[in-house]
C-alpha cells in the first residue's frame, strides 16, 4: 500500500481545448509489474538502497521514420503521440481510440468500511473484472466532481477501495466515480512479463531476445497481422489476436499462452491492439509530413532553392493549423477500421461447406495447384517444399525501385521470407481446413501470398485445394525421373 | 636472497640459484611452489566475487522478477526500463557456476593449498617439476580470458554463453538452439579446455612430488591427510579429466567451422532436428553420450572440490583440538573410497535422462554406497573433537562449519541417490540446495579456515580473529539462510534454472521466501568483503607470526615464516605422524612435532 | 566466548528442523499429496528417507554439539590422547553400510515399475493416449482419431493441441515422449512424474490420477532462453469426458467455418459420445 502512494498523479490533460472532450484523457501512472502477493516493504527499501534512484524507466520508442523527419516535426509527432498514448510507466486512456480501457462506474458505499482520506468502501455497478491497481478514478459528482486519483488498490472481498492519493477532506457517501484503464494496465502487466523482451516495449518486434529467432517477432506498429480470420482489406479481429496468443504459432518461436485466464488473455490483446493503435497513429502522422519534411526532402528542398526558415515556417505553420485536423482524421480512421474487424461482415466465412476430401478433390485441387490460375508452383515449389522459382530471384522493395539485397521473398517489414514447406504439415495460421481455407481466400497479411477469394477462385476450388494441400504430408514419395509434375502422387490416405 | 644452507645446498637444483633471479621471475613468473600456491589464491579469491556478483544478479531475479536490476538491467536494458531478457538470466546462471566450479574452487584447492603445502607437508624444498607448476598456474589465465570473452559476447548479436554450466547438447550444440550458442559456447570450450590443461599439469606435478620427493622417513601412512586429500584428488584428476577434454573436443568438433570448412561432426546430434527454422541437422550422434562423459568428469570433479578440504580440516581440527586425529587409518581409506567409487557413480546425474533403467539400479546402490565413506569421515571428525582441548578461533569455527554443512549436505544427497524419489527431485531447487550445501557450506568454509591457518605461514603475519569471526558469523547465518530454504523449494517442486518460476501457480506463494533467500544472500555477500580485507590488510598489517603460532607438529610449522625459497634450513627427518598431540611422552608442551627428536626411548608414534 | 559459539551450532540445526517441522502448515512442502499410485509410493519412500535422515541429522548434530560444548570446558592440561578405536570404527561402517544398502534394495520396486518397459501396466501400453512432443518453448501434443491406436509417425486424421494434455483418470495412461529440438523434460509436480525428453529418442513413460483433476506441466530440463515459459496443464478426467474432448477436439480441427456444418457435427459428436 505505502509503495503506491510513491507514485505520483503525473499530467494534468492538456487536450481540453480544440473541441476534445476532457473526458477523452484519463491519466494512468506508473505501478510496477509486482504481484500484490507479499509486502514489499523491505525488499522496497533494500531497492532504494542499492540502486538508489536512478531506475531507468521503460520508453516507447519512435519508428524510424519519425525519427528521420526535421527535428520540429519530429518532436510534434513524438508529443502527439505521447500526449494521446503516454509512455509505458503512464499510460494514456484515451477513449477516441478504439480500444477497451477498462471502464467501470460505482459509487462511495456506507456499510463496514471506514471512509478516510485515501481510502473508502467502493460498490461497483457491475463486478470488476481485474486488478484495480494503477487505473485512473474520476469522480463524476460531489465535492469533488470531475477530478482524478489513482487508485492504489481495491480489494473486491473487503469492498475497501485504497486511493494513490490523498484526499481531505474525504469523500461523502454515495459520490459517484469511474474507474477507467484497468484493463489496459493489467494488459501492460502481462505484456512486459511475457511478451516484451520479444515483441519490444512498444511493440516494435525489437525486444532484447527478438534477434536471436527466426522468424523475427511480430512489428505491431503497421497495424498488420499475418494470420486472421478477417477479409483482406481488413484489421485482425480481437478473436483472431486472441486464438494467436492462446494457440501460438506453430513453427516458429511464439508460444502457446493456453493457460492465460480469460481476462487475463483479454487485457494482454487489448494492450496489443493499443500498441498497434499506437503505431498506426504515429504513422499516420509522419505520412503526412514525410513527403516535405524527411531528411531527404528536406535536402532537396534546400537544393531546389528554398531556405531553411521557409521550410521552418512552413511546417510550424502545418503544425498549428493542419496538425490537430490530422490527429482528429487519423484517430477516426483508425476507429473505424478497427471496430469494423471486429463485426461479422469481415469475417471470411466460405459460402459452400467443405467438399467431400475425396480422391478426385485432391486430384483436381493438385491441377489447381499446378495452374496458371493460382501459380502456387512459382513459390511453394512442384512438391509442395516451399522451393519454387520466385525463392531463387531478386524482388523489388514495394514501393520503390530497388531491389533486396538477398534472393526470394519478403515480408511488408523487410524480412526474408521462406514460402510454407507444405510437405512438413506445420500450418502458421491453424491446421483446421478453414484456416486453411482463409490463407487462400484472403491471402497472408503483409506478405506476397495473394487472396484468391472472391475473384479469382470459387468456394470449390478453394476447398480442393485445401484439401489437396492438407493430403502433401502423407504423399508417397515414388520419384519418377523427367516429369516432376507427375512424379507426385497424390496422397489416397483416407480421412 | 635464498638461504643456502649447506644441508641443502646438494638439494637445490639450478631453478633455486643462489642469485637473485629479479622481481618478474621472483613474483610473477616464479617457479616457488609457494610464490605460485599464493598465486593460486589470490586469483580465484577475486574470482570469488565475480562469481557472487553473478549469483547475486540470479537471486536478485528470482526475488523481484522482471524488475528493474541494479548495474546490469541499468546498463543493457535501459530501453526496457531495467527488466533483463529471459536469456541473460541463463548466462548469469551459467557463468556463475562455470567460474565458481572451475575458476574459483578447483583452482582453489589443488591449486593453492596443493602448491603451497605439498612440498612443505612433505619436507621436500619444492615441487617436482616447478616450471610446469608455473605453467599450470598461467594456463588459468587464458581459461579466464575466454571465460571472460565468452561473457563478453553478450549484448552484440551473439549472447554469452546460455547453456548451463552443464553446457548439454543439443542446446549447446547448435548455435541456432539459444542465443548464447554461438560462438560464446566456443569460446567457453576453449576455457574449459584450458582449465583441464592447467589442472592436468598440477595433477602430474603432485603425484611425482608426493611419490618422490617426501623427506627422510616421511612414510606413506605419516603423510598428513592434506596431502592424502591432495594426493587422491591428483590421481583423480588424471584419470577423470581426459574424458572430458576429450568430450569438449567433441562438442567442438560439432560446433566449430574452421577456414570455411564445416567440421560439424554429430557426436551428440540426431538427425533431422530443426531448431529456430534452420536447415534440419544432418545427425546420427546421441546427446545422452555428452552427459555419460560430462559426469563421469564432473562427479568425479565433486571429489576434487572436497577431498583436499576433508584433509585439510583434519588437521586443522587435530590442532586445534590439541588431539591425535582419531582413526588415522579409516580416514585415509575412507578418502580412498570416495575416490574409487565416484568413478562409478556418475550415473545418479542422469536418472531421468532416459537411459537404460537397469542402470539407474546400479548407479543407486553405488551412490549410496559412496555415503559410506562419507559418514565413516563424519564420525571420525566428531571422535576428534570428543575429549579435545577445543580452542574456538575461527580456523576452529570454519571446521566445525565445515562438518555441520557436510552433514546436511550429505544427508540430502541421500534423497537424490535413491533414484524413485529422485525422479521428483531431478532438477528442482532440492538438488541446488545439495551441492550449494557440498560445494560452497563444506568446501568454503574449510577454505575460508585454511586461509585462517596457514596464512602465517604464508605472509609470517597472523590474519585478525576479529574480523575473521565476524566474517565467520555472517557467512554462516547468511548461507544457511540463503540456502537451508531451498530444500523446501525443492520440495515444493520449484524447478532450477527458471527466469521467472511465478508464472507456474503453484510455485507464486514462495515468492517472499526467495525474497528473504536473496536478502540473506546479498549480506553474504557482502561479508566477502570482510575476508579480502582481513586477506590483503593483514599481509600489510597482521601480527607477526612465529614459526609455528598454532603450536602444530607438522612439517610445514619447522620451516620459517614465511619459508625462504628452497623452505627449510636443513632437511627435515621425520619421526612420527603428524597428530601426536597431548602426547604423554612430553610433558611439558601438549605436541610433538614430526622432526622432534626425543631423548626418551620407543619415542618413535 | 566458548559456549556461546557452542550455543551458535546448535541454534542453527534446531532452526533448521523447526522450519522443516512447520513447513507443511505454512506451505513450504509438496504441492498437495501425490494424485497418481506411483506417485504415493513415491512419497512413502521420501516419508521413510527423511525420517532416516532425521534421525541421522538430529544424532550426528547432537554428538557435534555434546563434543564441542565438552570441549569447551575441558579443564585438563592435556586432551585425551587417543588414536581411534577399532571396534567404533567397525561399528559405524557396519550399521550404516546396512542402512544405507536398506535404502537402496528397498526403491528398487517403484524403480521398475516406473521405468522398466517390462513392468508397464499392459492395458497402457496397448493404447498409448497421445504423443508429447516438447519443443522450444511449448508442449506438442497428437492424439489418435477416436477409435484409433496411435501410430509413431503421424496420420492425417491425428488429433492436436499445444499445452493442453487430456487423460482418461484412474487409470494407467502411456505417453510417447518425444523432442522436436533440444533436450526438455517432461514433469508434473503432482503426479511425481518427470522424464526428459531427448532428441532422437522416443521415450514411453506411463503415469495414471487418481481423481478428475487438473495438474501443472513443466519443464525441467534447461532448453534455452524461454525454459521457464513452458506452462502446460495435465486434464484428468472420466472416460466419457475424455471421449467428449477427443470428439469436441475431431469437430473443432475439421471445422471448415460454415456455421450450420459446425453445428451439425458437433451434434452428431454428442450423440456419438452418447451412444457409446
Amino acid at each position: 500500500m505505502t509503495l503506491f502512494r510513491l507514485h505520483q498523479l503525473l499530467v494534468q490533460p492538456k487536450f481540453g481545448s480544440a473541441g476534445r472532450q476532457v473526458i477523452a484523457n484519463n491519466f494512468v501512472w506508473e505501478v510496477l509489474p509486482v504481484r500484490n502477493r507479499a509486502s514489499f516493504l523491505v525488499p522496497a527499501a533494500l531497492m532504494a538502497v542499492v540502486i538508489g534512484c536512478e531506475q531507468p524507466q521503460a520508453r516507447f520508442e519512435l519508428t524510424e521514420r519519425t525519427k528521420d523527419l526535421m527535428s520540429p516535426a519530429r518532436t510534434a509527432v513524438a508529443d502527439a503521440v505521447e500526449e494521446n498514448f503516454g509512455t509505458p510507466n503512464d499510460l494514456v486512456a484515451w477513449l477516441r481510440s478504439p480500444t477497451r480501457y477498462g471502464d467501470n462506474t460505482g459509487h462511495v458505499a456506507g456499510g463496514d468500511g471506514t471512509v478516510s482520506a485515501d481510502s473508502f468502501p467502493a460498490e461497483f455497478d457491475e463486478p470488476v473484472a481485474s486488478d484495480l491497481s494503477g487505473a485512473a478514478l474520476r469522480f463524476t459528482s460531489g465535492k469533488y466532481q470531475g477530478q482524478q486519483v489513482p487508485v492504489g488498490q481495491f480489494d473486491a472481498d473487503a469492498g475497501q477501495l485504497v486511493l494513490g492519493a490523498v484526499l481531505d477532506p474525504p469523500v461523502e457517501q454515495d459520490t459517484q466515480f469511474q474507474v477507467v484503464g484497468d484493463v489496459l494496465q493489467h494488459g501492460r502487466m502481462l505484456y512486459m512479463t511475457h511478451c516484451m523482451h520479444c515483441h519490444g516495449v512498444s511493440g516494435d518486434g525489437e525486444g532484447p531476445t527478438a534477434q536471436y529467432l527466426d522468424p523475427r517477432p511480430r512489428e505491431y506498429r503497421l497495424g498488420i497481422y499475418k494470420f486472421t480470420s478477417t477479409k483482406q482489406t481488413d484489421k485482425a479481429s480481437t478473436d483472431d489476436l486472441q486464438r494467436t496468443v492462446k494457440q501460438g504459432i506453430p513453427g516458429t518461436y511464439m508460444p502457446s499462452f493456453m493457460l492465460l485466464k480469460d481476462d487475463e488473455l483479454a487485457a494482454v490483446v487489448e494492450y496489443v491492439r493499443f500498441l498497434s493503435i499506437r503505431g498506426e497513429f504515429e504513422k499516420k502522422l509522419v505520412d503526412e509530413l514525410y513527403g516535405d519534411y524527411s531528411t531527404a526532402a528536406v535536402n532537396d528542398r534546400l537544393e531546389s532553392g528554398e531556405s531553411e526558415d521557409e521550410i521552418e515556417s512552413q511546417l510550424t505553420a502545418y503544425i498549428q493549423d493542419d496538425l490537430p485536423s490530422t490527429v482528429d482524421f487519423a484517430s477516426s480512421d483508425l476507429a473505424s477500421s478497427w471496430t469494423n474487424a471486429d463485426t461479422e461482415a469481415a469475417v471470411v466465412v466460405p459460402e459452400k461447406s467443405r467438399v467431400p476430401d475425396t480422391l478426385e478433390s485432391r486430384k483436381r485441387g493438385r491441377a489447381l495447384y499446378v495452374s496458371d490460375r493460382t501459380k502456387c508452383v512459382t513459390c511453394h515449389g512442384p512438391k509442395g517444399r516451399g522451393n519454387g522459382s520466385a525463392t531463387n530471384d531478386y524482388w523489388k522493395v514495394p514501393g520503390s525501385n530497388e531491389t533486396y539485397d538477398s534472393r526470394g521473398l519478403h515480408d511488408l517489414w523487410g524480412n526474408k521470407l521462406s514460402p510454407r514447406d507444405l510437405t512438413r504439415g506445420i500450418y502458421r495460421g491453424g491446421r483446421r481446413p478453414i484456416d486453411l481455407y482463409r490463407r487462400v481466400y484472403a491471402g497472408i497479411k503483409g506478405t506476397p501470398m495473394p487472396a484468391f477469394g472472391g475473384t479469382v477462385l470459387k468456394d470449390d476450388e478453394i476447398w480442393d485445394l485445401v484439401n489437396y494441400v492438407m493430403s502433401i504430408p502423407f504423399e508417397s514419395e515414388q520419384p519418377s525421373p523427367g516429369n516432376e509434375q507427375l512424379a507426385v502422387t497424390v496422397s489416397d490416405q483416407p480421412r | 636472497m635464498s638461504v643456502a644452507h649447506p644441508a641443502l645446498a646438494d638439494h637445490s637444483h639450478e631453478a633455486h640459484g643462489h642469485h637473485d633471479p629479479g622481481f618478474v621471475r621472483k613474483y610473477i613468473f616464479s617457479t616457488d611452489h609457494k610464490v605460485i600456491g599464493i598465486q593460486f589464491l589470490a586469483t580465484p579469491l577475486l574470482m570469488l566475487m565475480v562469481g557472487g556478483a553473478l549469483a547475486l544478479g540470479v537471486r536478485w531475479q528470482l526475488a523481484f522478477p522482471w524488475q528493474a536490476m541494479p548495474i546490469l538491467g541499468s546498463g543493457l536494458f535501459a530501453a526496457e526500463g531495467g527488466q533483463i531478457s529471459p536469456e541473460t538470466y541463463t548466462m548469469l546462471f551459467t557463468m556463475h557456476a562455470s567460474v565458481m566450479i572451475f575458476l574459483v574452487i578447483i583452482p582453489v584447492l589443488a591449486g593453492a593449498f596443493g602448491n603451497f603445502l605439498i612440498p612443505l607437508m612433505i619436507g621436500a624444498d619444492d615441487m617436482a617439476f616447478p616450471t610446469l607448476n608455473m605453467l599450470s598456474y598461467w594456463f588459468m589465465w587464458p581459461a579466464i580470458f575466454f571465460f571472460g570473452a565468452s561473457f563478453a559476447t553478450a549484448g552484440g548479436p551473439n549472447a554469452g554463453p546460455a547453456a548451463g554450466w552443464t553446457s548439454y547438447p543439443v542446446l549447446s550444440a547448435i548455435p541456432d538452439a539459444a542465443p548464447g550458442s554461438g560462438p560464446a559456447q566456443t569460446l567457453w570450450l576453449f576455457g574449459l579446455t584450458f582449465v583441464g590443461v592447467s589442472s592436468m599439469m598440477g595433477s602430474v606435478n603432485y603425484m611425482t612430488t608426493i611419490i618422490n620427493m617426501r623427506a627422510p622417513g616421511m612414510t606413506l601412512f605419516r603423510m598428513p591427510m592434506t596431502i592424502w586429500g591432495m594426493f587422491i584428488t591428483a590421481i583423480l584428476q588424471a584419470f577423470a579429466l581426459p574424458v572430458l577434454t576429450a568430450a569438449g573436443f567433441m562438442q567442438l568438433f560439432d560446433r566449430v567451422r574452421l577456414f570455411g570448412m564445416g567440421i560439424h561432426t554429430c557426436f551428440f546430434v540426431p538427425a533431422g532436428l530443426i531448431v529456430n527454422n534452420a536447415d534440419p541437422t544432418v545427425g546420427g550422434g546421441h546427446p545422452l553420450l555428452w552427459q555419460h562423459q560430462f559426469w563421469f568428469y564432473s562427479h568425479s570433479a565433486v571429489s576434487i572440490m572436497l577431498l583436499p578440504v576433508m584433509g585439510m580440516v583434519s588437521d586443522m581440527l587435530t590442532t586445534m583440538c590439541r588431539k591425535p586425529l582419531f582413526g588415522y587409518k579409516p580416514m585415509v581409506y575412507s578418502l580412498a573410497a570416495i575416490a574409487g567409487l565416484g568413478f562409478i557413480v556418475w550415473g545418479h546425474h542422469m536418472f531421468t535422462s532416459g537411459m537404460n533403467p537397469a542402470l539407474g539400479m546400479t548407479f543407486m546402490i553405488s551412490t549410496m554406497m559412496i555415503a559410506l565413506p562419507s559418514a565413516v569421515k563424519v564420525f571420525n571428525w566428531i571422535g576428534t573433537i570428543w575429549g579435545g582441548k577445543v580452542q574456538f578461533n575461527t580456523v576452529m569455527l570454519n571446521c566445525v562449519a565445515f562438518i555441520s554443512m557436510f552433514i546436511v549436505g550429505g544427508l540430502s544427497g541421500i534423497f537424490m541417490a535413491a533414484v524413485p524419489v529422485d525422479i521428483y527431485f531431478h532438477d528442482t531447487y532440492f538438488i541446488v540446495a545439495h551441492f550449494h550445501y557440498v560445494l560452497f557450506g563444506a568446501t568454503l568454509f574449510g577454505v575460508f579456515g585454511g586461509i585462517q591457518y596457514w596464512f602465517p605461514k604464508m605472509f609470517g603475519r597472523m590474519m585478525s580473529e576479529t574480523l575473521g569471526k565476524i566474517h565467520f558469523f555472517l557467512s554462516f547465518a547468511g548461507f544457511n539462510c540463503t540456502f537451508f530454504p531451498m530444500h523446501l523449494l525443492g520440495i515444493a517442486g520449484m524447478p532450477r534454472r527458471y527466469a521467472d518460476p511465478y508464472l507456474h501457480p503453484y510455485l507464486e506463494h514462495l515468492l517472499p521466501m526467495n525474497q528473504f533467500m536473496t536478502i540473506s544472500a546479498i549480506v553474504m555477500g557482502f561479508a566477502q568483503f570482510l575476508l579480502l580485507i582481513n586477506f590483503f590488510g593483514s599481509i600489510f598489517w597482521g601480527k607477526k607470526a612465529s614459526r609455528n603460532p598454532w603450536n602444530a607438529n607438522g612439517l610445514e610449522w619447522v620451516a620459517p615464516s614465511p619459508p625462504p625459497h628452497g623452505n627449510f634450513e636443513s632437511v627435515p627427518v621425520v619421526h612420527r605422524g603428524p597428530y601426536e598431540y597431548s602426547s604423554p611422552l612430553v610433558d611439558d608442551r601438549d605436541y610433538l612435532m614430526q622432526t622432534d627428536v626425543l631423548p626418551l626411548k620407543g619415542a618413535e608414534a | 566466548m566458548a559456549k556461546s559459539w557452542c550455543i551458535f551450532f546448535i541454534f542453527w540445526p534446531t532452526l533448521a528442523l523447526a522450519v522443516c517441522w512447520m513447513a507443511p502448515a505454512w506451505g513450504w512442502w509438496f504441492p498437495g499429496d501425490a494424485a497418481s499410485t506411483l506417485g504415493a509410493r513415491i512419497d512413502d519412500l521420501f516419508y521413510l528417507i527423511l525420517i532416516i535422515v532425521s534421525v541421522v541429522f538430529v544424532g550426528t548434530h547432537v554428538g557435534l554439539a555434546y563434543v564441542l560444548w565438552r570441549g569447551s570446558s575441558f579443564n585438563e592440561p592435556k586432551a585425551l590422547f587417543t588414536h581411534g578405536s577399532h571396534n567404533l570404527e567397525v561399528i559405524w561402517t557396519i550399521v550404516p553400510s546396512g542402512i544405507l544398502l536398506f535404502i537402496a534394495l528397498y526403491q528398487m520396486d517403484v524403480w521398475a515399475d516406473y521405468r522398466v518397459q517390462s513392468a508397464f501396466p499392459p492395458e497402457a501400453v496397448r493404447a498409448p493416449v497421445a504423443e508429447v512432443t516438447a519443443r522450444q518453448f511449448e508442449w506438442r501434443i497428437r492424439y489418435p482419431a477416436p477409435g484409433k491406436t496411435l501410430q509413431l509417425t503421424p496420420q492425417p486424421d491425428d488429433l492436436y493441441t499445444v499445452n493442453d494434455l487430456h487423460i482418461p483418470v484412474g487409470r494407467p495412461v502411456m505417453i510417447q515422449l518425444r523432442s522436436d529440438d533440444v533436450q526438455h523434460s517432461f514433469f508434473v509436480p503432482m503426479l511425481r512424474v518427470k522424464q526428459d525428453a531427448v532428441p532422437g529418442l522416443v521415450i514411453p513413460i506411463w503415469f495414471d490420477s487418481v481423481r478428475s483433476d487438473t495438474y501443472e506441466l513443466l519443464c525441467a530440463e534447461l532448453c534455452g532462453w524461454g525454459h521457464y515459459k513452458m506452462k502446460a496443464r495435465v486434464v484428468a478426467q472420466s472416460d466419457a469426458n475424455f471421449k467428449s474432448y477427443l470428439a469436441e477436439l475431431h469437430r473443432e480441427q475439421f471445422d471448415d467455418g460454415v456455421p450450420s456444418a459446425a453445428t451439425e457435427s458437433s451434434e452428431a459428436a454428442e450423440t456419438a459420445s452418447k451412444s457409446e
